[in-house]
């Protein structure tokens, strides 16, 4: 059995992750209170009314609570001196190795609402693929930044 | 330094302008069937002049076309300054691109019908950079001994570099290899028309025909053939599959003739660690790709050439192909897989051709059809719903589902031998997908809830491969199977 990697998402990134359900859950709600207001007003079949009822439930209880939940306890990351290694995933999860070697540039990027929550997702691109790192507190991604791009550099000068 | 400025050869407006046309021939089309073809030359009509706003615009847009390619014509000029190859063209925005020989991986040609007439090329100049899919640099038109005296320029001075290069580090005596071009494979006609044969472009063929014949549907009288047909049935069934027959050596025929017209005169040859592949009939292509450039070779067969022992190479390359999407270059479209191991362990001899493959454990078995289940289970319910009591006969595609997942379930399989990792999959073709370890970029396991209760991980790799990649991904593999590629990848290279 591979080991467990040690860092994970700090907290404040759930809050995040919640943050983006519920706008996910307010779109799906105001989708969902069209259609009633349409049933209501044309007398559609009253199904409609607890089947959107139940939708807009579904989709607040996991977009939230549950996914948000699920999503950060598989959130893993470690950045080693020759390798970098990412377990994510919700419902099949992923483990990812990335070589320094192949590593080509690190980006940290960082929108409104993580700004203010003071975090930055860091992503990773190679040649072919780009691997995310999100919600990192501000410093850490800067400095894990530079840190990659070090180790980037010598792993090239070995080569 | 000589600064002789070249141009392009004037048929390079034409097919500059031919080029356009062809990318407007979808809104003319549009603009044609939005008019309901009611075209009407009748000038005492009151409609007349609103049909021809459309004809007026279009013409127009074709003017400005052919004035377009006139004047990209009229400036382009090349020139070799400073050990670059540069290039500029434009009236009033100029553009100016310049290459550094040494920057330039390989020439790639192509000869339209225009090209032919006049003894012209097209070519692309690709370099390490040009990852985006297009290459850097197209000279449209230009004679023969032209497009010669580029490579020539370009290569000797590479070459003059690389022998210095080689005299510094006084490495290994490289035998200064002399140009020995060696032909890997040709293919034949009998080659082709089994290529036609097998391929799976046939049911793309059938639908075409189709289709074709639906646009026709019009013209067909129906009634008549229907009367016919029952005429045809009074005659009894031969006659029925003689008509079916037909059809099919029809589609057959058309095949071959797409076939021959795209692989005609196929050959690879080898030449200073470099593959060049010519091909096609009508449009002459030929491709270069360096040899160190290529990341990892697939080997493919369909279920039919499976069956009679034939299989399709495909280089996955970092640069070279046509621009576009072809970044996948096939290296042998067919190939019996008696002859296959020679050719290419000729041209990868670090390579190992048939390695022992671990196969996944008895218990994944149902992992291959299982995941199936979720979509088939409500489409089934569907249709029993809506059709009821035949919509229930739709249970009947669990069958071919499970087989196929079976059938997946005895292809999977992966090796290690040393640098290189060898996984064999199928979707329905059966792929064998061979890399060395410094070519792969990322190493991805996944395992869903079920997956690990069982103790199996699937596997993934991405090599470089135009902008996206090229992935190929071994299924539910043992736990410690996975875990050993893991770790074979993450010792650090030797």
């Amino acid at each position: 059995m591979r080991d467990q990697l040690i860092h994970q998402i700090p907290r404040k990134g759930l809050t995040v992750w919640r943050l983006y359900g519920l706008f996910n859950t307010l779109v799906v709600a105001v989708a969902m209170g069209v259609a009633c207001f349409l049933t209501f007003h044309f007398d559609w079949p009253s199904f409609i009314f607890y089947i959107a009822i139940a939708l807009a439930l579904i989709v607040a209880l996991t977009s939230i609570w549950l996914f948000p939940n699920i999503r950060w306890d598989h959130w893993r990351y470690e950045v080693r001196e020759h390798e970098i290694e990412i377990q994510s995933g919700l419902f099949i999860v992923k483990r990812t190795l990335i070589p320094m070697v192949r590593v080509q540039h690190v980006d940290t990027s960082q929108g409104p609402i993580l700004k203010k929550y003071d975090l930055a997702n860091i992503s990773i691109s190679t040649a072919a693929t780009t691997h995310i790192i999100p919600m990192l507190v501000t410093n850490d991604a800067d400095s894990l930044r530079s840190r990659i791009s070090i180790l980037a550099r010598v792993a090239e000068d070995d080569v | 330094m000589s600064e002789q400025r070249f141009k392009l050869h004037p048929v390079s407006a034409v097919v500059d302008f031919v080029k356009g046309l062809k990318d407007l021939i979808i809104p003319f089309l549009i603009l044609f069937f939005a008019n309901g073809f009611n075209v009407n030359f009748n000038p005492g009509d009151g409609s007349f002049w609103s049909n021809l706003v459309p004809i007026g615009i279009l013409l127009l847009v074709i003017l400005v076309g052919l004035i377009n390619g006139i004047i990209k014509w009229w400036t382009f000029v090349y020139w070799f300054e400073e050990e670059e190859l540069r290039v500029e063209y434009g009236l009033l925005v100029k553009k100016k691109r310049y290459i550094p020989f040494d920057r330039i991986q390989s020439f790639n040609y192509k000869e339209g019908i225009f090209h032919r007439l006049f003894g012209l090329v097209q070519v692309m100049v690709e370099t390490a950079g040009s990852t985006n899919g297009k290459p850097e640099v197209i000279l449209t038109a230009i004679t023969k001994e032209a497009a010669n005296k580029i490579e020539l320029v370009t290569r000797k001075r590479n070459l003059e570099k690389q022998e210095i290069e080689l005299r510094d580090e006084s490495v290994v005596p490289v035998e200064s290899t002399p140009k020995t071009a060696r032909i890997i494979h040709k293919m034949n006609i009998k080659d082709l028309i089994i290529l036609a044969t097998t391929s799976s472009s046939m049911g793309v063929v059938i639908a075409g025909v189709a289709a074709v014949l639906s646009q026709f549907a019009e013209f067909i009288p129906f009634d008549w053939i229907f009367e016919e047909v029952s005429h045809f049935i009074k005659f009894g069934f031969v006659i029925v599959s003689l008509a079916i027959f037909v059809s099919f050596l029809f589609t057959w025929v058309v095949a071959v003739v797409i076939t021959f017209i795209n692989y005609y005169d196929f050959t690879v040859i080898e030449e200073n660690e470099r593959l060049t592949i010519t091909r096609g009939l009508l449009e002459k292509k030929r491709v270069t790709i360096p040899l160190n450039r290529i990341q990892a070779i697939k080997i493919v067969e369909n279920p039919l050439r499976q069956m009679f022992g034939f299989a399709s190479v495909a280089v996955e390359s970092a640069s070279g192909g046509f621009g576009g999407e072809e970044k996948k270059i096939t290296l042998f479209p067919l190939i019996g897989k008696k002859n296959l191991s020679n050719p290419l362990q000729d041209l990868f001899p670090q390579f190992e051709w048939q390695p022992t493959l671990t196969k996944p454990p008895k218990r994944a078995k149902h992992f291959f059809y299982r995941i199936d289940f979720i979509w088939l289970l409500p489409a089934i319910a569907l249709c029993t719903y809506f059709w009821f009591p035949y919509g229930m006969l739709s249970v009947l595609i669990f069958i071919p589902v499970i087989l196929i997942g079976l059938w997946q379930f005895k292809t999977t399989g992966f090796a290690i031998n040393h640098n290189q990792l060898t996984i064999r999959y199928r979707i329905f073709s059966r792929v064998t997908f061979i890399v060395e370890r410094k070519r792969i970029q990322a190493l991805e396991s996944r395992q869903s809830y079920f997956q690990k209760r069982k103790k199996i991980t699937s596997l993934q790799v991405t090599v470089m491969s135009g902008l996206t990649g090229a992935k190929a991904k071994a299924p539910n593999l043992e736990n410690g199977a996975a875990e050993d590629i893991m770790n074979w990848f993450e010792k650090p290279s030797m």
